[in-house]
This record gives structure tokens, C-alpha cells and sequence, in this order.
């Protein structure tokens, strides 16, 4: 009954004890302590009814954490048992199958408990129980409406229940948005510009305040052909994006539009657009290795020399 | 139609050239030195030929053989200088002479060249059998400054990996830059081209690339072309560089190169080609002439599009990926050019000058066929008007363009254009602008020539043209048939009328033999009782620029009924027509009216006058004639035009014409148009900005909103939130031009205090701060340009309060909101640069305007630093143009100088164009008016400028006359004293310290500068010319100062030792630079230069320049000491000892005027210290005019004309 007892109580926080007499500081270390002082003294009550006179200290150490992880292995499965079946308190028969379960006999156990030269151990100090937080309660509890029967369960806490609206009213989404990614945009362009403009050299519109509006010194660049023809990275990739999400929208407007844009520029762009990586060139290359272009030709060594 | 003989072409050489070999061993990037050698086959044509004259400039030529006999050769360029000995002329029609006579010495359409080979007298003896001669020049090239540029960056790694290249360029007939030929277009030959190459590079030329093959080492590779087809030598170019390499998907003949890591734009901007060339191959029904054809893009280019022998060299900045809008139909258009110049241009020849308007005609026809077929009917309209309003434009201001002139041979001087500061008698000698309005005019003839005879008629006698070329082509030179490839006036002229069978005769006298266009006004009555309309049409043909038109002219009259055609007799003395109508007004019956394109259309007829049943008129509807047509007719006439008349040019005349009428009915006429999607493009954009003058013109009883903000809004904001752009979304190009606009013209609305509304502005600022472009999959840099430009369209000039310093703190608020714009648009420009930097260009113009009006202090510096060399070039020119309108507005002379300085030392040839342009468009000060920055020095540095600085550039040389006309006008300018005085030299101003004892009052009387100045100024020259272009040619005749006369008798002597003359002149050279090294240091004593600048040659020659361009003031010593230097100059004398000479003479020269000066300084002066050279001058001259005027009398005998007259014995002895 005690191991039972025992185990229901404190299958999940036995595995904290044991670590020596250290001064316990919080309440909840001392109750742990008691109770392994409690499982010593059973140890070695069994010890003596088992005919020992005495025991080494490791010994009984090990006996008892031998007897606790026991226990907590009975309670444990006793819980997952009572769980499995959607209860939250284990009862007797969920403790009877974890017995069966870990291969105790369980029909020696009333007579076990019977025997004669048990020892009766006095039950532990009762040091404080350990103090379960307060579960943070939002509000005030609701009580049962009439209709419903006192003896249903009470209303949990009201903050499991209780919704607060964490949204404004949509007052105009769209309006918001733009105006967020304008300011946004604008935000971050400043700061990096200004960042920029700090730490390299500038240049100023004005003598009396050279940091009003600070630009960016010009720098010449040795090609600069290639910063101002090719398009930035950033381009490149929101063309990308675009390409893949305006696929419909793409469909959708030149089926509105009719063919009018079919002779426009951008007409043959899609198709360019994939060369850079796409498979075009590539069916073209190797088309071109088969068509005899003088420049694609392999440079000939020179003869002259080798006949001499 | 001076060439009235049907025979074929008759060559002004005594030989005929039938191949050349063209083979270039060595291309140093490095050092930017080529070395190769040509062979060239000739046929003699008369028995006894001894000297054989090619064309050659700045190649040292280091032998020449004749059939392997070495031939003797002189190497005379007078070009390089074109007034020589330094006169004293200062006047552009003396100038505009010397040039004309200088370019006419050497050119090849008459028989004459630069290098002249006098043929061994071994040959001479076989004259009877005319045997073929092989003539063989060696030669090289270092730093060209012409024909050849060279692009290579400063960065580490192999040329290759530098993307380090060269490319040939020159305007008309150059390749006699970069190696010796007959540089005209009415030589042709066979070519066989080698270029040898790093291995890493690849050289593109004319012709059949034949075979690549290796040199022994393996490093570099030899590439052989090959071109069978006849051509022109000015046909011929060549590019070299680590080009990628791109075959056409399409046409596997076709070949584009461009630079390292630009291939995706390549592949891109080349994806229509294919469409170019069916296109022409199919409207002239004959396949492209040549078997391949190559497109190689550069930088620096010198022009964006050149067309050579089967090949052409583009801008790079041509190249553009898909998501630029602008760009693609602009890149198009240069294509399409290009191809059409290959068959009228290359593959056709032009037989002379005077025959250039049929190929630029022709090619400038049928481009305009392709723009028709690619950008519609109306783009073509559009571009029709656009170019015919230029034309107009330019020769009603600048005087008539003629497109076929004729010089009766002889030399007297008829000039068919006076009007002009220029001579038109060869293409060097002609003003850039000048040509491109040649070439607009040309095609535009070309245009009428086809309302004439149908385009039918038209296309075949093209294609008889090209037929007739081909199969001369594919014949061997034997047959005498290249002739056929060459085309002349007066041939065209014979096809057409075989073709057509009609006489074009009185078209071609009245705007080929002709110049000017017709000024036509025009006014009616509607005679009611006889139902007539009476069209009165006058014309001006007395102004510059006009001629009077005789012949028929179309009018279109709509009337209620429909629109009727009639076509009228201009005729000497009939300013009235009589037009009978052909409805009666009768507007009650609700009826549809027809309009010329059959439609019918409901109007609303309330507007019109009740009487008259005429809606609008239209004279020369179909732009059959060059004219300008100002024609009066009401408003709401002009109203029914702009809405109902569906010609996109009579759209554009109709608002024109409405600017001058500021109802509410032309606003609602206009807002109608804007928002007719149907309505052009380009129509409804003008549309803006007529709407925008019409409401600033209406301030005072507008109603409603700012004009346009409301429809803008409905066409591109959101519907929820009208203050918000729709993100951007530019699928759609006419609504993209459309939305791009409207902000630029918006911003130009002004309210009663002539401010723009601040509504706008703050609209304007609301399109920028909500642009979106993320979803879009164009590029929005041209629409955020655009948006910049509207900022600065609405800036207006600050009120200033006495004059107080433009400081942050009393920055108006509202410009404080468009600087904040401006900043950062520049700064993130650095850092995710846009597409051609447009948005830099766009901020540039922004700043300068914000300085321009007073927002903030002007100040040119941050413009320089945009203009440097390593900018992009648009971002260059964009601050080019900055700094010109800086100096102008600030009389600023240390920025002119700067901008002079560029025009001769940038390395890009095209922005000393532009600079030069920019400077005439927006000339710091002009002839009529006076200026502080106009002085002797200045005109100084022009003359030079023009007169040797720009030899190697026939463009650039045309430019500094256009801008020498601009600033000093025909005559003597009148900042200079008169002749005698006006060169006079103030050579030593800092060692005038040095000579204290004159006092300035003295020396006012004394004439004695002249001589000396002139002796020194000799010298100057020799300088200048040595080290700018230190090839044995300058040498050959600046160094040994030969005049005219010298060269001819050198010319008789045959050459001492024949092996190298190159390197004789070549230690010559060197001798010279010694001599000039001891003068330079003995001047140094007495001028205060400091060593550094003399090391640097360059600096050298510029701080020369400007000590020989400074301002004389008379010294006092009398005349006689200086005169025996004078002569120096004039006869020619080996470099040294005349450097020793002019030595001498500058120790004489100083005594007299510099102290002088120097003292003047002290007084005047202390102040402006900064500036020595160039301020202490204005001030000077204009002290000491009075007495200048005085001494002029004097010196006239010195006058420049008689040039050597100066040694005259009474001054020397």
C-alpha cells in the first residue's frame, strides 16, 4: 500500500533526490529528502527482517535506488496506463496491470502484506508539502450558469477561454500597407545612404553645412560600362519573383489586351530573359557547333615551321 | 547633275587600284602602338607614272618599295596645321580658306594624297606596257589620336581580362588615320586583311574571316580576311578586344561580338535582327551583298552607329536588358540604321562628295520603310514631322542645307553657300550638325521623290541599283565594271526616270540644287453668298534659309459633307484661291460626318461659326514640300482638328496651335485627347504639355483641380486610395510614356505667384514616395528620372533678400523637400546604379537648376567630379552640360578653361564633341555681346585649337570653328586690337619681375612685340606640334616649319638614304628634343615654371600655350632689336638651329613687355591672384584697347595675310 501510496505522490520528482545530505534550501528538497530517508529506513527495515545485521552505506544506497526507481517505473506506467484510457487520477486496476505487466506476481502481494514479522515504519515527518504555484488565474472564475448541475466540473480558468481581440478594424488594408512599405523604404534608403555617406567620402551642396545633404562622393569607376548596362542583382532577382508569380496575371492581361502586345518589345523578352541560365542557348549552342561559323572555329596551329 | 556624261567614272589618279593588303603584326595595348604593312595593286592608267599619291595621316612610314625597289617618299600633312607661321589672323572666313585649300591638298577625290611616292626610274622605263606595280608600305602608329581608339582600363590582370580593346573610327573618309590607302569612297578594291592579336583577343574586321591560325609561340593568332567584293578603303575597320562571342540564332552568317560579361544584354538586344534584315532584303528584293555580317559593340565609341564592309561597330551602350523599355525601340532604330548602310553606303559607293545625299538618302528612305512597318503608320508620321520640323528649324536659323552642290572646277571662289562659316565643298570641312541636317534633308527628299513616282517605282530603281552592283561586283576588275558600284547624282536620277518614266527634273532643281526650304502663311474668308472658301497663301523667301516654292500644293478642307482634297498652283503672283465648298451650313439636320479615312463620326457642331460649314483646313497635308506652314484658322476649328482629324500630324499641328488659345474649350479639346486611348502616344503627350501652358495661361479663371492631377489620378492611382500610384505595372507602353509624362508636364503648372501649386508638388512627391516597382517586370528607371525631372520643372526662382548666401538654414521648405528627394536618389545610385545611370543624369540637371535659381549656392565642383573620365559618359555629358551653363550664367573663366581643356586632353572623343556642342548650344558669350570672358587669350587658345589642336579629328575641328563662329562671329573679334597688335605675346609675365625698370605708361607707343612675338610664336607651334604628335610626319613639317613652298622643292629632292627615312627623322626628333629641353630650362630661370611641369610634356605644352595666348601690351624698346628673329620662323631650318633662334628671341622678347606687364599687375591686381593667367587679361586688354587702337595703324603691314612679308628689311635692318 505505502509503495503505492508513495509512487502515485511522487513518481515525478523522485528522480531529483538522492544527491546527498546537502543542506536543503527550498521546501520542496526537503519533503524529497524525507522521503528518501523514508525508502533508507524501509531498505533497511527489509534488510533486518531479511536476517542482516548490518549494511554498508553504498549498499543500501544502491538498494534504495534500486527500490525508487521501481517505484517510479510503477508509477509512471500506472499514469500512462490511466491516461491511455482518458483518465487523469490512476486507479487501483491501472496499478494491478503495471504490476502484472513488469512480471509481478500480484496475487503474493496481499499475503506479503500479511506476513508476520513485518516491521511497521512510522510514517515520515511531514515536512511541507510542496507548494504547487498558483496557476496565474486571469479574472475571476465563472460560477455555473442555474440550468447547469453543481456537481459538473467547474469552469476552468478563465484565461483558457477569455479571447482579446489583438487586431485593429481594417480600417483601408491597402492604403496601409503602402503607406508602411513606402515608409519603410524610404526609412531604410535614408539610413544606408546616410550610413554610406558617414563612412566614405562625400561630397556637399552646401559650404556652411557640409553634413545637410551629404552625398556620396563620385567615384570613377574603371568600366563603367558595366555597373550602368547590367542590370543590378537586385533586378535580376525581383524579376524573377515576378516572372514566377505574373505567369497568371501574365496570361491574363494579354488575353485582355489581345494581341496587341504581341509585337511590342517585351513580346520576345520572356524568351530571352531565360538564356542567362535557361535551356535555349544551350539547344542553340550545340546547333552552332554543327553550323560552321568561321569564328567558332578551332585556331589552326602553324604549319610552316613543323614541315621545315 | 554637274556630271551631265553618261560614261562612267573617271578616276582623278593616274592609276587604278584593284586589291590591297592590309596586315597588322602588332597590336600593343600597352603602349596603344600598332605596326603593320599595306601592298597596294595598281594599274597605271597613263604611260609615264613616277609618283603615286595615297592618303596617310600620323602613320610613321618606315619604307616604301615599288615591285620591291625601294622608293623615295615625302609625307606632307597640311592639315596638321592649317594657318601656318602662326599669323596673325584671327577671322574664320581666312580660316574657313586656309582649310578648305589645306583638305583639298590632300584629297583623294581629286588625285592628291599626304604621302607622295615617287616611283623608281627603273619602273619608269616599262611605261609602254603599263604593268601592274606593287606598292609596299611599312608603317606603325603610335597613340593615335585618331582613326584608332584605344580602350584599355586601369585595372590588374591581362589586357584581355581589362577587357582592354581597339576599334577604328573616323567621320566620313578616315582610314587614312591608321593605315596609308586611297581613303576615298570611289576606289575600289579587293582586300586581303591579317591582323595578329594576343590569343586572347579576337579581331573583327570587313570581309570572310578565312582562316585563324596560331604564331609559332602559340600566344597570339593571326586573323585572315578575306574581301572579294570591291570596296572603299573609308569601308574598311577593324576592332580587336576579348569580344564574346554570340552567332546569330537565326542566321548563322551573322556574328555579334561585344565586351566581356555583357553577352545576356547581346543575346537580347540582337533577338531582332533577323526581322531587320528580312525586312530589307525583302523591299528590295535582293539578298544582303556581303556573305557575312558582324556587329561588334565598344566602348567609348565614337559615334553609335558606324557602318562598314560587313560590318558594324556600335556603341555599347546600345546593349540593354529585357527589362528597359526606352532603350529597346532606340536600339532598334540603330540596328535598322546600320543595315540600311550597308547596302547604300558600303556595298554601294558613292562616286563624290556631291553624290552623298542618294546613299545617305537612300539608306536614311528605307529605314524609314522599316520604321513604318515596326512602329506603325503613325510612329512614321510622327517621325516625318519631327525631322521635316528640324530641317525647317535649322535652315531658317543657320541658312540653307544643299544637298548637291556644285563647284565649276575652277578655283575662283563661288561659293554655292556663302551663308555659311564653313565650306561644304568636302565633307571635313563641314559642321556636324551641318551633316546630320544633310542627311535628314537627304532622306526627306528621298520621301518626295517617292510621293512623286510611288514607292513602287522607288523600290525598283533601288533594286535595279543593287543588281546592277552585284553583278559588277562578281567580276574581276579586268572588266572595268566596279564603276557600276558606284553611285552618282546624276545615274540616280537616270534610273528613276527609266523606271518611272517621269520627270523628276523640277523636284530634284527645287531641293537638290538647291538650299533652303519654304515658308508658307496661310489665312482664310468663307465668302458666303458664293460659297467659297478664299485661301489667301503668301510666302517669305527673302529670309535666310527660304526659297521660293512654285508648283502645286495640296489643301484638305473638312467640311460638314466630308473631307475634300484639292490641289492648288502656286504661281509667281497668285497670293489668292478661290476653293468652291461643297456643303451648305446647315447644321440642324443631325447628321455623321465624314472624315478623309471614310469614318463617320457624330460631332457636336455647336462651336462652330453658323454660317460657314468649314470644320478645318489643312495646307500641304501630306508634308510634300520642305515647308513651315503658319496658318491662321479659329480656335475651335483647330478644336475639331485635335478631336476629329484622325492624322497624328495634323493632330500635333492642332495643338501646337492651340497653345495660343487658353480657353476652356482647348482645355477640354486637349483633356479629351489625353484620355482617348486610341489617340497616339506621342500626340497625347504633347498634349500634356500644351494642357499645361494653356492653364498657366488661364491661372486667373481655372476651375477645379490642378490640370491633369485629376485625370492622372483616375488612370494610375488606386481606386481606394486616390493618393496612392498603383504599383507599377508597365505592360502597357502607351499608357507607361502616358504616366511617365503627365508628372513632368504637371510640375511646369504655375499659380498666380508663378509658384507651382503646392498640390502638385506634393503630388509629385507622393508619386515618388509610393513608387513601387517590385511586381513589375520592367525596369522603372526612365519613369523615376522622369519623376525627378517633374521636381525640377517645378522649381522657380528664390527669392533672394539683398543678395543674402544661399545657406541650409534659409532653405525654403519646399525645396528642402526636393533636395532630401535628390540626395537620395543620387546616393542610392551608388549604390543599385540604375540602367545608363539615368537617375544620376536626371539628379545633375535637378542640382544645377536648384543652384540656377538660387535655392543653393552654385558651385561647379560636384559637376566636375561627374564629368571625370571613369564616369558613365551620359553622367558625363549630363555634367558637362552642368558646367557649361555654369560658366555661362557665372561668367566663370576658370570652368571655360577647364572645359577647353577637356575638349583637348579627354580621352573620349565623343565628350570633346559634346563639350564643344554644348559650348556652342549654350556659348558663354556670344559675338553681339560683350564679355568679360572674351579675350585675346581665349580667341587665342581657339585659333590653336582649331588650327593644329583638332588635326586628328575632322569633327572636333569642325566643332571649335562652329564654336569660334559662335563666341567671335565671321570677322576679326572684337575683344582683339587690330592686326598689328592683336598677336602680340606677353610671352614672360613672370620674369617681367625680373625687369623693373619700365615703367607701364611707356610702353604704350611701341609696335617692336610683333616680330618678336611672332618668332616666338613659331617656335610655340613647333612645340606643340612635336609633342603631341611625335610621329616624323608633324616633324617632317612643323618641326622644320616648312611652309607650302619649302614642301614642294623638298618634294623634288628625292630622299637621301632610302632604307629609313622614318628613323632619320626619327633622330631628327630627338636632336630637336634636346634643343627644346635647353630652352625649356633657360626659360625656366627666367619664368618661374616649376621643374615638375616641365617633365611632364603636357603641362608643358599648356602652360606654353597659355604663355603664347597671353595678351600683348606694347613694350617700349624699340622695334629694331626683335626684327631678324622674325624671319626665323619662315624658312626653313633644321629643328635645332631654329630652336636656338627663337631662344634667343625669347631672351629679346622679355625685355620688352614683361616687366611691363608685371607692373600693370601690381596696380591693378592684387586681388585676383588665383587666376593669374586668365583674369589678369581681360582687365588688361580692356585698359589698354584705347591704346592698341592707336598703335594699329602702325602694323598693318605685318598683317597675317602677307606671312612671311613680315621680314621685310625696314623692320630688320
Amino acid at each position: 500500500m505505502q509503495m503505492g501510496d508513495s509512487s502515485a505522490a511522487s513518481g515525478t520528482s523522485l528522480n531529483s533526490g538522492g544527491r546527498g545530505a546537502k543542506a536543503a534550501s527550498s521546501p520542496a528538497e526537503n519533503y524529497q529528502l524525507a522521503r528518501r530517508r523514508t525508502l533508507q529506513v524501509v531498505v533497511s527495515a527489509l534488510l533486518t527482517e531479511s536476517g542482516f545485521e548490518s549494511a554498508e552505506k553504498a549498499a543500501v544506497e544502491t538498494l534504495t535506488e534500486m527500490m525508487q526507481s521501481y517505484i517510479t517505473e510503477i508509477g509512471r506506467c500506472a499514469k500512462t496506463y490511466c491516461e491511455h484510457t482518458a483518465r487523469s487520477v490512476p486507479t487501483l486496476s491501472d496499478a494491478v496491470v503495471t504490476l502484472i505487466e513488469m512480471g509481478f506476481n500480484v496475487d503474493t502481494l496481499p499475503v506479503y502484506a500479511k506476513r508476520s514479522q513485518r516491521m511497521v515504519i512510522t510514517a515520515p515527518p511531514v515536512t511541507n508539502a510542496p507548494v504547487t504555484p498558483k496557476s496565474l488565474s486571469a479574472g475571476q472564475k465563472r460560477t455555473h450558469p442555474s440550468h447547469i448541475p453543481s456537481h459538473y466540473p467547474e469552469f476552468p480558468d478563465p484565461h483558457t477561454y477569455i479571447k482579446t481581440p489583438t487586431f485593429r478594424e481594417p480600417v483601408s488594408d491597402y492604403q496601409v500597407v503602402r503607406e508602411k512599405a513606402a515608409t519603410q523604404r524610404r526609412d531604410v534608403e535614408r539610413a544606408l545612404t546616410r550610413f554610406m555617406a558617414k563612412t566614405g567620402e562625400t561630397q556637399s551642396l552646401f559650404k556652411d553645412d557640409v553634413s545637410a545633404f551629404p552625398l556620396i562622393a563620385a567615384r570613377p569607376s574603371v568600366i563603367p560600362y558595366l555597373s550602368a548596362l547590367l542590370p543590378s542583382e537586385l533586378e535580376l532577382q525581383s524579376l524573377e519573383e515576378t516572372d514566377s508569380s505574373e505567369q497568371d496575371e501574365q496570361t491574363d492581361s494579354e488575353n485582355a489586351a489581345g494581341n496587341a502586345n504581341a509585337d511590342d518589345p517585351s513580346a520576345d523578352k520572356e524568351n530571352s530573359v531565360l538564356p542567362p541560365g535557361g535551356v535555349v542557348p544551350s539547344a542553340k549552342a550545340s546547333e552552332d557547333n554543327v553550323i560552321d561559323n568561321p569564328y567558332l572555329r578551332p585556331v589552326k596551329k602553324p604549319k610552316v615551321r613543323r614541315k621545315k | 547633275m554637274n556630271k551631265k556624261k553618261d560614261k562612267g567614272f573617271e578616276s582623278p589618279r593616274p592609276f587604278k587600284l584593284t586589291h590591297q593588303v592590309v596586315c597588322i603584326n602588332n597590336i600593343n595595348f600597352q603602349r596603344k602602338s600598332v605596326i603593320g604593312y599595306v601592298e597596294l595593286t595598281i594599274f597605271p592608267t597613263v604611260v609615264n607614272l613616277n609618283r603615286i599619291k595615297l592618303n596617310s595621316k600620323q602613320c610613321r612610314i618606315y619604307r616604301v618599295r615599288v615591285n620591291e625597289l625601294e622608293a623615295p617618299f615625302i609625307y606632307n600633312d597640311p592639315t596638321l596645321e592649317v594657318c601656318h607661321n602662326e599669323s596673325k589672323q584671327r577671322n574664320l572666313n581666312y580660316f574657313s580658306s586656309a582649310y578648305t585649300a589645306a583638305v583639298s591638298a590632300v584629297d583623294p577625290d581629286a588625285g592628291n594624297g599626304e604621302l607622295v611616292i615617287k616611283v623608281p626610274s627603273e619602273l619608269w622605263k616599262q611605261g609602254d606596257d603599263l604593268k601592274v606595280l606593287k606598292v609596299y608600305i611599312e608603317f606603325s602608329l603610335d597613340q593615335p589620336k585618331g582613326g584608332l581608339h584605344f580602350v584599355v582600363p586601369d585595372v590588374e590582370g591581362s589586357m584581355a581580362e581589362r577587357g582592354a580593346h581597339v576599334f577604328s573610327f573616323g567621320y566620313q573618309n578616315s582610314t587614312r588615320f591608321w593605315f596609308p590607302c586611297v581613303d576615298s569612297y570611289s576606289e575600289l578594291c579587293t582586300w586581303k586583311l591579317e591582323f595578329t592579336v594576343d590569343a586572347s583577343m579576337v579581331a573583327v574586321s570587313c570581309g570572310d574571316l578565312v582562316e585563324t591560325i596560331y604564331t609559332h609561340d602559340m600566344r597570339k593568332k593571326t586573323f585572315h580576311y578575306v574581301l572579294p567584293i570591291p570596296t572603299a578603303a573609308p569601308n574598311i575597320s577593324l576592332s580587336v578586344g576579348p569580344f564574346e562571342i554570340l552567332v546569330d540564332p537565326y542566321m548563322h552568317e551573322v556574328t555579334h561580338f561585344c565586351l566581356p560579361q555583357l553577352l545576356p544584354l547581346l543575346k537580347h538586344s540582337m533577338s531582332y535582327l533577323h526581322e531587320i534584315f528580312e525586312f530589307y532584303e525583302e523591299i528590295l528584293t535582293c539578298r544582303y551583298p556581303y556573305a557575312c555580317f558582324k556587329t561588334v559593340f565598344v566602348d567609348e565609341a565614337y559615334v553609335q552607329v558606324s557602318s562598314y564592309a560587313s560590318m558594324s561597330i556600335f556603341s555599347t551602350n546600345l546593349l540593354h536588358s529585357p527589362m528597359i523599355i526606352d532603350q529597346t525601340p532606340q536600339t532598334r532604330r540603330c540596328l535598322a540604321q546600320a543595315l540600311a548602310q550597308q547596302f547604300f553606303g558600303c556595298f554601294i559607293s558613292r562616286m563624290s562628295w556631291g553624290d552623298e545625299w542618294v546613299l545617305k538618302g537612300i539608306s536614311g528612305y528605307i529605314y524609314g520603310l522599316y520604321l513604318k512597318k515596326t512602329f506603325g503608320v503613325n510612329e512614321y508620321r510622327h517621325w516625318i514631322k519631327e525631322e521635316l520640323d528640324r530641317i525647317v528649324e535649322y535652315e531658317l536659323k543657320m541658312g540653307g542645307v544643299l544637298l548637291h552642290p556644285t563647284f565649276s572646277g575652277g578655283k575662283e571662289k563661288d561659293n554655292p553657300t556663302p551663308h555659311l562659316h564653313f565650306s561644304i565643298k568636302h565633307p571635313h570641312t563641314l559642321s556636324w550638325e551641318y551633316f546630320k541636317m544633310f542627311q535628314c534633308k537627304a532622306h526627306l527628299v528621298m520621301r518626295l521623290i517617292e510621293n512623286r513616282i510611288s514607292m513602287e517605282f522607288m523600290l525598283q530603281v533601288f533594286n535595279k541599283l543593287l543588281s546592277l552592283a552585284s553583278t559588277a561586283s562578281s567580276q574581276k576588275y579586268q572588266s572595268h565594271m566596279w564603276s557600276q558600284m558606284l553611285l552618282s547624282t546624276h545615274a540616280f536620277l537616270k534610273s528613276i526616270s527609266n523606271v518611272s518614266g517621269k520627270d523628276i527634273g523640277p523636284l530634284i532643281k527645287q531641293w537638290v540644287d538647291q538650299s533652303g526650304v519654304v515658308k508658307f502663311f496661310g489665312s482664310f474668308a468663307f465668302n458666303r453668298k458664293r460659297n467659297v472658301l478664299e485661301l489667301e497663301i503668301r510666302q517669305d523667301y527673302t529670309s535666310s534659309g527660304t526659297q521660293k516654292y512654285v508648283g502645286p500644293i495640296k489643301v484638305t478642307v473638312q467640311e460638314l459633307d466630308g473631307s475634300f482634297n484639292h490641289t492648288l498652283q502656286i504661281e509667281e503672283n497668285s497670293l489668292k484661291h478661290d476653293i468652291p465648298c461643297h456643303s451648305k451650313s446647315r447644321r440642324n439636320k443631325k447628321k455623321k460626318i465624314p472624315l478623309m479615312n471614310g469614318e463617320e463620326v457624330d460631332m457636336d457642331l455647336s462651336a462652330m461659326d453658323a454660317d460657314s460649314p468649314l470644320l478645318w483646313i489643312r495646307i500641304d497635308p501630306d508634308m510634300s514640300i520642305l515647308r513651315k506652314v503658319e496658318f491662321e484658322q479659329a480656335d475651335f476649328m483647330w478644336q475639331y482638328q485635335l478631336r476629329y482629324e484622325r492624322d497624328v500630324v495634323a493632330q500635333e499641328e492642332a495643338i501646337t496651335a492651340l497653345e495660343k488659345f487658353p480657353t476652356p474649350a482647348s482645355r477640354l479639346a486637349l483633356t479629351d485627347i489625353l484620355e482617348q486611348e486610341q489617340c497616339f502616344y506621342k500626340v497625347r503627350m504633347q498634349a500634356c504639355f500644351c494642357l499645361a501652358k494653356i492653364a498657366n495661361a488661364m491661372v486667373s479663371t481655372w476651375q477645379g483641380p490642378p490640370a491633369m492631377k485629376s485625370l492622372y489620378t483616375r488612370m494610375f492611382c488606386c481606386k481606394s486610395c486616390p493618393n496612392i500610384v498603383r504599383t507599377n505595372n508597365f505592360i502597357n507602353f502607351q499608357s507607361y510614356f502616358l504616366q511617365k509624362t503627365m508628372p513632368v508636364a504637371m510640375a511646369l503648372l504655375r499659380d498666380v505667384q508663378n509658384l507651382c501649386p503646392k498640390d502638385v508638388l506634393n503630388f509629385i512627391l507622393d508619386l515618388i514616395k509610393y513608387n513601387d516597382n517590385r511586381k513589375n517586370k520592367f525596369s522603372d528607371n526612365y519613369y523615376r528620372a522622369d519623376l525627378i525631372k517633374a521636381l525640377t520643372n517645378s522649381l522657380t526662382p528664390a527669392i533672394s533678400i539683398n543678395n543674402e548666401v544661399r545657406t541650409v538654414d534659409n532653405l525654403n521648405p519646399d525645396v528642402r523637400l526636393i533636395l532630401e528627394e535628390i540626395t537620395r536618389f543620387l546616393n542610392m545610385e551608388k549604390l543599385l546604379p540604375s540602367f545608363r545611370n539615368t537617375i544620376t543624369v536626371s539628379c545633375l540637371r535637378a542640382i544645377r537648376q536648384l543652384q540656377k535659381n538660387g535655392h543653393i549656392p552654385s558651385d561647379p565642383s560636384l559637376f566636375r567630379a561627374y564629368a571625370e573620365y571613369g564616369q558613365f559618359v551620359d553622367v558625363r555629358v549630363s555634367a558637362l552640360e552642368a558646367l557649361v551653363d555654369y560658366t555661362r550664367v557665372e561668367k566663370s573663366s576658370t570652368d571655360l578653361q577647364w572645359l577647353l581643356d577637356m575638349v583637348q586632353s579627354d580621352p573620349i572623343h565623343y565628350v570633346r564633341h559634346k563639350v564643344l556642342g554644348m559650348l556652342c548650344k549654350n556659348p558663354p558669350f556670344t559675338k553681339t555681346a560683350d564679355s568679360g570672358l572674351c579675350n585675346e587669350a581665349l580667341v587665342d587658345q581657339l585659333w590653336k585649337l582649331m588650327n593644329s589642336g583638332t588635326a586628328h579629328d575632322w569633327r572636333l575641328r569642325c566643332d571649335a570653328v562652329n564654336l569660334y563662329y559662335t563666341l567671335f562671329g565671321l570677322t576679326r573679334p572684337s575683344c582683339l586690337p587690330l592686326p598689328e597688335l592683336g598677336l602680340v605675346l606677353n610671352l614672360k609675365e613672370k620674369k617681367a619681375v625680373l625687369n623693373p625698370t619700365i615703367k607701364p605708361e611707356l610702353g604704350v607707343s611701341v609696335v617692336m612685340d610683333t616680330p618678336a612675338s611672332i618668332g616666338i610664336h613659331g617656335v610655340g607651334m613647333s612645340y606643340a606640334a612635336v609633342d603631341e604628335e611625335p610621329d616624323p610626319v608633324s616633324l617632317g613639317v612643323c618641326g622644320v616649319g616648312q611652309p607650302p613652298q619649302g614642301l614642294k622643292r623638298k618634294a623634288e629632292t628625292p630622299l637621301g638614304s632610302p632604307p629609313e627615312p622614318g628613323q632619320i627623322l626619327q633622330h631628327q626628333d630627338d636632336d630637336g628634343r634636346a634643343g627644346r629641353y635647353k630652352i625649356r630650362f633657360n626659360t625656366m630661370e627666367e619664368e618661374d615654371i616649376d621643374m615638375e611641369t616641365v617633365h611632364d610634356s603636357q603641362a608643358f605644352i599648356h602652360h606654353h600655350l597659355n604663355l603664347l595666348d597671353r595678351p600683348s601690351t606694347p613694350g617700349k624698346e624699340p622695334p629694331l632689336v626683335e626684327q631678324p628673329l622674325l624671319s626665323m620662323p619662315a624658312t626653313p631650318l633644321p629643328p635645332f638651329s631654329k630652336e636656338t633662334a627663337s631662344l634667343s628671341s625669347k631672351h629679346g622678347g622679355d625685355h620688352g613687355h614683361h616687366h611691363h606687364h608685371h607692373h600693370h599687375e601690381h596696380k591693378k591686381k592684387k586681388k585676383k591672384h588665383k587666376h593669374k593667367h586668365k583674369h589678369k587679361h581681360k582687365h588688361e586688354s580692356k585698359d589698354k584697347e584705347k591704346d592698341r587702337d592707336r598703335d594699329n595703324s602702325y602694323a598693318y603691314s605685318n598683317s597675317p595675310a602677307s606671312g612671311r612679308s613680315l621680314r621685310s628689311p625696314s623692320l630688320s635692318d
